[in-house]
């Protein structure tokens, strides 16, 4: 492997520093490990529900911060990549869509 | 199996697999296969680690501007097809198959973790702290290396690159390991992104790939939301614990040590089939 030199790449900074996001995922992290104890260990009904609270905002998440960088992309106006975002959005949708159709079950 | 075994389980492999770099579902997965669950029951629990362990890392990744999301999203709009591909066949495949393929993923991780390499690009002393970060209508930019030096660079061979993450995706979808062994040395040796980029990046791509895959397992109702809420917690914490011994530690003896423990952990899923 030789080590090279990269041209410094043309075009603006993105302004996106994460200034909202981590802190944002830092409580998100602290809230879900408390719930998701209280979710196992809670019976019945209302650990059912606090287990799916905890999980449904594990899975959410990710699929929230692509919503949160299409909108960021949106104010840069980077179009391209906004598009990029709403593909990928589209076709976790499409995932969801198939598989309430009863398709792989 | 009881909520006890999976947590201790998946706090463990989160502490070792933090150390090792490769994340804690590769070991997750297989180790509850092998101490009696069925592959489809465990592959829903190694994704819910994924998206946890994701989010654990964010903030510090995004706090050192490391992660580039533009080729992030770019990449993952592969991965994501692959893995909504792999969740929806897994229902088809038999559990003989998926215990050979979490052997060969548990074997392919072993051998990736070994043999990660060192420094490609250089740093320029003409940048400065304002070019850090990914650049608009992009996938280059620039990351911050040690104190005082900054290293552009510019993703290559996206084509090529894009086909492993498809690939990758379809393995987390389908076998619920995460998909970051491939991608990382994908965008290192083969992309020539850096190593400290791909790997922050990679960490947020298996987080989306990972909720791309559970919304179909939910949807399927094969999601158990007592032992995954549990997962979710220990995992965290092994994260966090993993992380702290890891300064204390030398990369290269834990990623042989790693590489050593998913080899006997290949070998014990072939003997299971």
């Amino acid at each position: 492997m030789t080590p090279d030199r990269t041209p410094i790449p043309a075009g603006d900074v993105s302004t996106i520093r994460g200034r909202i996001q981590a802190p944002v995922l830092t409580w998100l992290t602290r809230v879900v490990i408390v719930v998701g104890v209280l979710g196992a260990v809670l019976p019945g009904a209302v650990g059912t529900g606090v287990a799916t609270t905890a999980v449904g905002a594990v899975m959410a998440a990710p699929l929230l911060r692509v919503t949160w960088l299409v909108f960021r992309w949106s104010q840069e106006h980077d179009r391209r990549f906004v598009t990029v975002g709403l593909g990928l959005l589209s076709v976790i949708a499409l995932g969801a869509v198939l598989s309430a159709l009863g398709v792989g079950s | 199996m009881d909520l006890v075994g999976p947590a201790i389980l998946a706090f463990g492999a989160a502490v070792v697999g933090s150390l090792g770099g490769l994340g804690g579902a590769i070991l997750l997965v297989p180790l509850l296969v092998v101490t009696g669950m069925s592959p489809t029951e465990a592959a829903p629990l190694g994704l819910v680690m994924v998206a946890a362990s994701s989010i654990a890392a964010g903030p510090r990744q995004l706090t050192e501007r490391s992660v580039n999301h533009r080729l992030g999203v770019t990449v993952e709009l592969l991965a994501s097809s692959g893995a909504v591909v792999g969740a929806i066949v897994s229902g088809y495949l038999s559990e003989t198959f998926l215990t050979y393929l979490l052997a060969s993923v548990a074997a392919l991780a072993a051998l990736a973790g070994a043999g990660r390499k060192g420094l490609r690009n250089l740093p320029d002393p003409a940048c400065v702290d304002a070019d850090v970060g990914e650049r608009v209508g992009a996938i280059a930019g620039a990351y911050r290396l040690g104190d005082d030096q900054i290293v552009p660079y510019r993703p290559r061979r996206l084509a090529s690159g894009l086909a492993f993450m498809s690939v990758a995706g379809f393995v987390a979808g389908s076998a619920g390991a995460s998909g970051g062994f491939i991608k990382t040395p994908a965008m290192t040796e083969l992309m020539q992104v850096p190593t400290r980029v791909a790997a922050a990046t990679t960490t947020f791509t298996v987080g989306v790939t990972a909720s791309a895959a559970l919304v179909i397992y939910a949807i399927q109702g094969r999601v158990d939301v007592e032992t995954a809420s549990l997962i979710v917690s220990s995992s965290l914490v092994g994260g966090v614990v993993g992380a702290g011994v890891q300064s204390r530690l030398a990369p290269a003896v834990t990623r042989r040590l790693l590489s050593a423990l998913l080899l006997v952990i290949a070998a014990l899923l072939v003997a299971r089939a």
